[in-house]
């Protein structure tokens, strides 16, 4: 069997990090699938799909780290005006930021249920909001 | 908050006003905007708030006569302030060449209640200094509303750079010394022109919807403390030169962060940032 949905969220901050695992749980739960695989995709490209215990210190030392790693003043080539837009590419370190945390996780599905470790929460992670954000969600199994 | 004004931002995109597609993609392709999406007020709303952005001027385009169609009407300009009249500021549009243009703006003006008056030389070509626009620059005058005047470079298609000279926007500035025209972009590349300008006629203003090269941060500091002698505006420009983004061309966002990175001092910040907006376009403060 094969459930496919997905779910927008409208960011309201340049970086954010917004837990989605109850919305995961309940694309399982209408899905029906007892025992297989579901995939989380984020559609974008300065955006992240990660999982982590939902802790704001955690989440501070998160954004710090890869702010650290990835610095806004940075000369960065992407700073131009790209002629397929007509716009201004000015969001570099979110591309980075997205290549970092990956666009995707998997988790099982056994009885129905999403098996998770008790610290885990699913994590969509904003780095150039505010924007209008698409998940989707694939359950694979019987 | 910072309470910021962004003056010159372009509406063409906003969901409420793109129920068709094909009406979308038509801006798309005049704007040379090819891959815009539609934005909701709800996250117009939140960049704004990252920004620290209050108002938003919001500039619409008439080619009638250029292009057969209305790239954003005067009427959904008037009907986007009203679902927020606190964070919009209304511009006209008219087409110079068609037959009704006067009453088109005097309706924009009355009716409409919107603030000033946006014109676009390159896009509806015409020169700023042609004996045809006279009549559309005295109606201003009566209702005491400012001209917005795209200047400089324009990314958009079938539009020639020529058409966006600083220099041509004189005889405009000299003729009605009581009008109110802001040389939008900086009139960039000609940003000293654009600064001489302002400095021999006070009714000249410009904003800062400039990020063609670069970040923005690396752009300004190119632009304002570079091409330009480092305390030119702080010192001798300072009430002239209003924040503006072009939005959703340029970054809005890192734009606003990077006129605060300038060195200026704190005072012509607020100038730049909000203030000289509502000079413009006579309101309190």
């Amino acid at each position: 069997m094969f459930h496919h949905s997905e779910f927008v969220i409208f960011t309201e901050k340049y970086l954010q990090m917004v837990v989605i695992t109850n919305k995961v749980r309940e694309a399982v739960d209408e899905s029906g699938i007892q025992n297989g695989l579901v995939a989380v995709i984020s559609l974008h490209t300065t955006t992240g799909i990660s999982v982590n215990e939902s802790l704001e210190c955690l989440d501070s030392d998160i954004e710090e780290f890869l702010g650290r790693l990835v610095p806004e003043d940075h000369p960065y080539f992407h700073a131009r005006i790209l002629p397929s837009y007509g716009s201004t590419a000015g969001n570099p370190t979110g591309h980075i930021k997205a290549m970092l945390t990956g666009n995707h996780c998997l988790f099982s599905i056994v009885n129905g249920k999403l098996v998770m470790g008790s610290a885990q929460e699913i994590y969509l992670y904003e780095f150039d909001g505010p924007a209008k954000r698409t998940v989707t969600i694939t359950v694979q199994g019987e | 908050m910072k309470h910021i004004i962004d003056i010159h931002t372009h509406p063409a995109f906003f969901e409420m006003i793109n129920h068709k597609e094909e009406m979308l993609e038509k801006r798309q392709q005049v704007l040379g905007l090819y891959k815009a999406g539609t934005a909701s007020l709800n996250h117009v709303f939140n960049q704004m708030k990252v920004a620290e952005i209050d108002r938003l001027g919001l500039l619409p385009l008439d080619l009638t006569t250029q292009a057969g169609f209305e790239v954003v009407s005067n009427e959904e300009i008037a009907a986007i302030v009203s679902e927020s009249p606190d964070r919009f500021i209304g511009f006209a549009s008219v087409d110079p060449y068609r037959k009704d243009v006067l009453d088109v703006l005097e309706r924009a003006f009355t009716d409409l209640g919107l603030k000033g008056l946006k014109l676009h030389p390159a896009k509806q070509r015409f020169n700023p200094g042609d004996a045809i626009m006279r009549p559309i620059y005295e109606l201003c005058l009566k209702y005491d509303k400012p001209i917005i005047f795209h200047a400089g470079l324009s990314l958009e298609p079938d539009a020639p750079v020529s058409f966006g000279h600083p220099l041509g926007f004189e005889e405009v500035a000299g003729r009605y010394p009581q009008l109110r025209i802001c040389l939008a972009h900086f009139g960039w590349p000609w940003v000293k022109e654009t600064a001489a300008l302002l400095l021999k006629y006070p009714n000249i203003y410009t904003d800062t919807a400039l990020l063609y090269f670069d970040s923005a941060h690396e752009f300004y500091q190119h632009v304002f403390c570079e091409e330009l002698g480092k305390y030119w505006i702080d010192r001798s420009l300072r009430h002239q030169v209003m924040f503006g983004s072009n939005n959703p061309r340029f970054e809005q966002i890192r734009m606003a962060q990077a006129i605060q990175q300038l060195g200026w001092r704190d005072s012509t910040v607020e100038l730049v940032l909000r203030e000289n907006a509502l000079e413009f376009i006579r309101e309190e403060n």
